[in-house]
């Protein structure tokens, strides 16, 4: 069964909570990740970028290369904000 | 039991620290484009330059919690002067020895990352202060290789993981097994322990470098007989 994008932006609102110590309802979509008012330094970017890996293993069956061109790419990277983050990972496509 | 996954494994100083790591209860990883059949520890075959190649031999590693170290040692050497040096023997060295130690950094970080602690020992060489002629390219990839372990030494101590790189002299290993006498005997001389090196003096570096206690040492290029 396809994971809905709720599910993997509340999966991401509480990694980013955890990781800040800040509440979980003060995360939101528009929270940014990377450059201008980043709310994670980026010890705890990474630290995201694994567990966001391991649920898209996981929980999607799918494949999360935080490593591409496109990624990390701040002016269209996908880590610019929780919101992002969650779409693509929302996109991605099951391993065959 | 922590595992150490040893590049270059296949011979020389790869095959050495791997043959001692194993010796001393480490699970040993042993990375090569042949690996060694003789090898009393589990080896792969992986060409270094190639990062699908590194991600496609360590994927089951990427997540293992046991991975304490990895020690970056293959390497690929071409005496010659950079104007008579061949375009493709260029891109093969920086491939293999700059492009192979990134690659291999990158597959193996998100394991020490996850566990908290860990130790990177890439390699470079004395040729690096020394500036010995005939050696640029193979010196350029190894100056890359030390810049790359200062700035990755920066972005893990956060996580606990050390990346540090050792530089040996000349070692009577296959890698300069072709190089004449005088010429190895004119770099001696020009360190300040004027003594060619062996492999258990990389040893011991290495075993240092991996040991709890050099937890505060990082970022470094150690000169194996001084530079």
């Amino acid at each position: 069964m396809p994971v809905e994008y709720e599910e993997i932006e509340s999966f991401i609102r509480e990694e980013v909570a955890q990781l800040t110590g800040q509440p979980a309802g003060s995360i939101t979509e528009n929270t940014v990740l990377v450059g201008t008012g980043r709310v994670v330094d980026s010890a705890d970017l990474v630290m995201l970028l694994l567990a966001v890996e391991d649920f898209a293993r996981d929980k999607m069956n799918a494949h999360f290369d935080w490593s591409s061109d496109s990624a990390m790419s701040e002016a269209r990277s996908v880590l610019r904000s929780v919101g992002s983050l969650s779409k693509h990972l929302s996109q991605l496509s099951p391993d065959a | 039991m922590d595992t150490v996954i040893v590049t270059g494994a296949s011979r020389g100083l790869g095959r050495f620290c791997a043959d001692q790591l194993h010796s001393r209860g480490y699970r040993v990883v042993g990375l090569g484009r042949t690996p060694p059949e003789d090898a009393p520890y589990e080896s792969r075959e992986v060409d270094v330059s190639d990062s699908a190649s590194v991600a496609k031999a360590l994927k089951d590693l990427r997540r293992d919690k046991s991975v304490y170290a990895l020690i970056n040692a293959a390497g690929i050497a071409s005496m010659n002067l950079v104007v008579t040096t061949p375009p493709e023997t260029v891109k093969r060295i920086i491939e293999t020895n700059l492009l192979g130690t990134i690659f291999c950094c990158q597959q193996v970080a998100p394991a020490m990352i996850k566990r908290g602690s860990g130790r990177i020992i890439n390699f470079s060489t004395l040729g690096v202060p020394l500036a010995i002629k005939g050696e640029a390219i193979y010196i350029a990839s190894k100056a890359g290789v030390e810049g790359f372990t200062r700035v990755f030494a920066r972005e893990l101590a956060p996580h606990g993981i050390t990346v540090n790189a050792i530089a040996p002299g000349p070692i009577e290993t296959a890698l300069i097994a072709k190089v004449p006498k005088d010429k190895v005997d004119a770099v001696v001389a020009q360190q300040i322990i004027q003594r060619q090196g062996t492999p258990e003096d990389v040893w011991n570096i290495v075993s240092m470098l991996l040991s709890p206690e050099s937890s505060m040492v990082s970022g470094q290029t150690l000169h194996v007989g001084g530079a």
